[in-house]
């Protein structure tokens, strides 16, 4: 693995200089955090959609066997740097696509460019509303992500049927992501149950250090239950600190965590530190029995491709996004970016959950996630989602 | 408030002060002495915490191992540092103090790609030591004995740096070498061992912090940018060259966060910041530091 | 002394022809290195010429990129309007900070610089209703610069192209202000204030006051600085502002070599050019671009412009 790895490095560097590509070659942009903590889910959502590149080109590429070709860049998970390698990649590489960019500052900044340039972009990850909000709109910019909208209605759906809650709290980072998902879940709630009272919201800032004030803060206001979208690392950190505080035992695992707190990649690094009992959600697992087929025989394709039995639930983003792309390209029969555009709108695609559709209204896809009850069971040395539940999200959309 | 909140409240800080004061003592060792801006020492608490996990692996997680991995963790990054020190460090005293700056920030980069190439993306975690992994209650706030833990061990670097800056030889020389490098040189003593040393030491004080972090954080990359702003600012609040600055500097930063949330809860964005800038407008040489000519 | 060769304007020739090159991305490269090099020179000012090392420096970048940004996209105002008021702004905000700041001396002037810059960060990472928050501002229109398609020679022009003469007629204007600067009577107070601060002192200097001229004065070329990086990059973020941007132009300052006026454009250019060769060939850039800033720093230990001169000085004595 090891040594794959520094090989890779190797050629990267010094071979793999564009080699003249074969003219017919359809040529995407990927630019996606590789680098620093983003890369945790940036580096497995670039596998995703290598592997679907694989996939389509084994299978004879598209529009009478031109080949896809993935041209991914590190965006070190700064905007103006995405800015500088998106506009390198359509100027320089010539680009045919744009497929990528991870955080809510990120994808919003590649729009206009993508617009500017009249090249279809398509974000797999970044859920911020702002991105296709009716003022940002624009015909090449489309998400196959879900949004925080849709995340945060969804927790609130969650929370709402929880047993004996009276008192929420939140314990989301200051900024957008943070700030967003909040009041979505907050509003939502109001909606669904107006008799709930909102105790305490705490704002630690992205990549604090230690949340043992706010942890101790919050639990001095007896909250029944929170919701929580720390994300990533972020999320492993608070609930290693949380735990051994009594903060799960005392809102009796009444914590939902939304920002992929159940994806597989958390529960592993935790591994029996997880504080299971808890609900949380993930783009992906591998474990869903009742799912369709489709799901099962992507997640053994995935298995195969990452050479990783409990694969990580990131790649998926990755790879429906190029599915949305491909399905374009092949409706529109041209890789015209104004075409594709136009055959985007309100395309339905077979992704491995199901199908989606991006709607014509807005560009954004009927994109759920899974949520679940976090347990611990005794196949798996971490925990996994128990009963998962691939929430439809379109009754959460505007 | 009842009193039992703010001691909670309290309590709390400590915790934050002192999973700073981890990284940042071995910082202000070697700011003070070496007058290095070391950048690159939150590698070294990253490397520290990449190595407990892989020692852990190793010896098989879950059991008191955990104590010989933060052992050989610490000791690891020593080395290293030693080995930057000797082959590369050291031809750049002479410079101005920026180029170390640049050099430095260049170690960030390559050692962040060589963790990135050694453990690749994801994150790990390290599980408290059984000996600690329980907890207790004071006052009706839950303390994790790891956590108590952390915040015994603070002082206890503390006082011991104290009582080896202070009252022995090696470390009368090592201030004096702080002082005036050339004549402490002329006076015989081999500064250049003093040196490497010093800066070993430190390492291993980053490599130290990052491996006893680990069952409280998740180890992943990034961490080592994440924490060096942060760990800078504790050690020119207290004051350059103090050790003991260093430490009240890590205190203060935890109550001020911790109680700050209190009355602005969106404060902690911008805590360590407005603390710094506050104690430098008032006190521009740091609550400890003296005052240096220009 | 041999003639001096008038490098500002070989320079700005040369670099004039790029967008005949044929490649709009060599273009996009220009501009982008011509934009970092104005904001790498102001940092110069106060590095090189007063010996006050700022930690904080991508503040007033950040906040002439955001002035900028939301005259123009909020208000309407037109660029040149636009872009002074940018300046001005950081200015002002570095002469507030600065009050403080030239109070300290060394690395607590540095720390003050870091913790002015990072709370300026943090309230535009977080006010979202003027500042787009962590999202910052996307989609900035660039200047209508319609009336140079009556220009014969640059009509054929596309608008990035058009913005690009602009960008390279408002950095060379400011690089010839900023020598002006240096040569004066006041830069060279500057000098004698970096060299020996108490002595200046000791002749009568207001040190307090010139570090504080020299600051606002940086602080306004970077805000000018930010404002065109504003356009260009279509987009304002808080990025801008943070700590990473501040060692990123001292880096190239540093670089390029803090003791030659050309130095900072060097840096920048070398830089920008490392940054984008070895990000698009390998993922792994941080290793590369480190090992090879360890190698320049070794190989050229006053900077490049500094071991070049030294270099050629002694061809010509040879």
């Amino acid at each position: 693995m090891r040594v794959r790895r520094l090989l890779g490095a190797a050629c990267a560097f010094a071979g793999v200089l564009p080699f003249a590509a074969a003219a017919q070659d359809i040529k995407v942009g990927f630019p996606m955090i590789l680098s620093g903590p983003g890369a945790l889910s940036g580096e497995p959502a670039l596998r995703g959609a290598e592997m679907l590149v694989e996939e389509v080109n084994a299978a004879g590429g598209v529009l009478n066997g031109r080949k896809l070709r993935l041209i991914a860049r590190d965006t070190k998970g700064a905007a103006d740097e995405a800015v500088r390698v998106a506009r390198e990649m359509i100027l320089k590489d010539e680009v045919n696509f744009l497929v990528g960019t991870f955080t809510s500052a990120e994808g919003p900044a590649v729009s206009p460019i993508a617009k500017e340039n009249q090249i279809v972009f398509i974000a797999p990850v970044t859920k911020t509303d702002q991105l296709t909000a009716p003022d940002k709109l624009h015909p090449y910019v489309f998400r196959t992500a879900s949004t925080t909208t849709i995340e945060g209605r969804s927790a609130a759906e969650l929370a709402a049927k929880l047993p004996n809650v009276k008192r929420v709290a939140t314990m989301t980072q200051d900024y957008a992501y943070g700030q967003d998902t909040a009041k979505a879940f907050l509003d939502h709630l109001k909606k669904l149950r107006p008799d709930i009272e909102v105790v305490d919201q705490q704002w630690p800032k992205l990549g604090e250090a230690d949340y043992t004030p706010f942890i101790n803060a919050q639990m001095a206001k007896k909250p029944d239950a929170v919701f929580s979208s720390l994300w990533g690392g972020h999320f492993v950190t608070f609930a290693k600190q949380a735990k051994p505080l009594g903060y799960f035992d005392a809102i009796k695992n009444n914590f939902i965590g939304a920002g992929e707190a159940g994806a597989i990649e958390t529960a592993k690094a935790m591994g029996s530190d997880y504080p299971a009992g808890i609900w949380a959600n993930s783009y992906d697992i591998s474990n869903w029995e009742s799912g369709p087929q489709s799901h099962k025989d992507y997640i053994a394709r995935l298995r195969k491709f990452t050479k990783d039995e409990n694969p990580s639930s990131w790649p998926i983003t990755g790879y429906v996004a190029m599915q949305a792309l491909v399905a374009g390209i092949k409706k529109a029969n041209s890789i015209d970016s104004d075409k594709v555009a136009k055959a985007l709108l309100d395309i339905t695609f077979d992704a491995p959950t199901g199908q989606i559709t991006l709607r014509g209204k807005d560009h954004n896809a009927n994109r759920g996630q899974f949520w679940g009850l976090m347990v611990m069971d005794p196949k798996y040395p971490f925990a996994v989602m128990a009963e998962a539940n691939y929430l439809e999200p379109t009754k959460f959309m505007d | 408030m009842e009193p039992s909140f703010i001691f909670g409240q309290f309590v709390g800080g400590l915790t934050a002060a002192m999973t700073l004061f981890l990284i940042a003592s071995g910082l202000s060792l070697i700011f003070g002495v070496l007058r290095v801006l070391n950048f690159a020492h939150g590698s070294f608490y990253m490397i520290g915490a990449y190595l407990a996990w892989q020692i852990v692996q190793w010896i098989g997680p879950g059991g008191e191992g955990f104590w010989l991995a933060v052992l050989g963790a610490a000791v690891g990054v020593a080395v290293l540092g030693g080995v930057i020190e000797r082959l590369l460090l050291r031809h750049l005293y002479r410079r101005e103090e920026l180029y170390q700056l640049l050099f430095t920030y260049a170690l960030v980069l390559v050692i962040a790609d060589m963790a990135k190439l050694v453990w690749g993306t994801q994150q790990f975690g390290v599980s408290r030591p059984p000996s600690l992994a329980g907890s207790f209650q004071v006052f009706d706030t839950t303390v994790p004995h790891y956590n108590l833990f952390l915040v015994l061990l603070g002082p206890a670097i503390a006082l011991g740096f104290w009582y080896f800056l202070n009252r022995t030889r090696t470390g009368r020389m090592i201030r004096a070498a702080a002082l005036d490098r050339e004549m402490l040189g002329t006076l015989g003593a081999n500064v250049d061992r003093l040196y490497t040393g010093m800066f070993m030491l430190g390492s291993f004080l980053a490599g130290l912090g990052g491996a006893l972090v680990t069952p409280i954080k998740s180890i992943i990359p990034g961490m080592d940018v994440a924490i060096i702003v942060e760990a800078f600012i504790v050690v020119v609040i207290g004051g350059l060259g103090s050790f003991w600055g260093t430490f009240f500097g890590a205190i203060i930063y935890g109550q001020v966060l911790s109680f700050g949330i209190l009355i602005f809860p969106r404060f902690s964005s911008f805590a360590v910041f407005a603390l710094m800038a506050a104690v430098l407008i008032l006190r521009p040489w740091g609550l400890f530091g003296r005052p240096i000519s220009r | 002394m041999t003639h001096r060769i008038p490098w500002i304007l070989i320079v700005f020739l040369a670099a004039l022809c790029v967008p005949w090159l044929g490649s709009r991305f060599y273009t996009f490269l220009a501009t982008d290195i011509a934009i970092l090099a104005l904001f790498a020179m102001s940092l110069n000012l106060l590095l090189g010429y007063t010996g006050l090392v700022s930690f904080g420096h991508a503040a007033y970048f950040g906040i002439g990129a955001y002035t900028c940004a939301i005259l123009m996209q909020t208000a309407g105002v037109p660029f040149v309007f636009s872009f002074a008021a940018a300046g001005l702004v950081a200015g002002f905000f570095a002469l507030v900070f600065g009050v403080f700041c030239v109070r300290l001396t060394k690395i607590y002037f540095a720390m003050l610089t870091l913790a002015f810059a990072q709370i300026t960060w943090a309230i535009c990472f977080k006010w979202n209703d003027v500042t787009g928050g962590e999202q910052g501002f996307s989609g900035v229109p660039l200047p209508d610069l319609s009336l140079m398609a009556a220009i014969p020679g640059l009509g054929g022009f596309r608008p990035p192209e058009r913005f690009y003469f602009v960008v390279l007629a408002l950095v060379a204007l400011s690089f010839v202000v900023l020598r002006r600067i240096v040569e004066s009577p006041f830069g060279r107070m500057l000098t004698v204030i970096r060299e020996n601060p108490e002595r200046a002192e000791f002749i009568g200097l207001h040190v307090r006051r010139y570090e504080l001229a020299a600051f606002v004065l940086a602080g306004l070329f970077a805000g000018l600085a930010g404002a065109l990086f504003g356009i260009f990059n279509r987009g304002v973020f808080p990025d801008l502002l943070y700590w990473t941007k501040s060692a990123e132009v001292l880096i190239m300052t540093l670089l390029g070599g803090m003791g030659s006026f050309w130095g900072p454009a060097v840096g920048a250019l070398v830089l920008t050019l490392l940054n984008q060769q070895i990000t698009a060939y390998t993922q792994y850039w941080p290793l590369v671009l480190g090992s090879v800033l360890i190698v320049l720093l070794f190989v050229f230990p006053g900077g490049i412009v500094g071991a070049l001169s030294a270099a050629a000085r002694r061809l010509r004595r040879a």
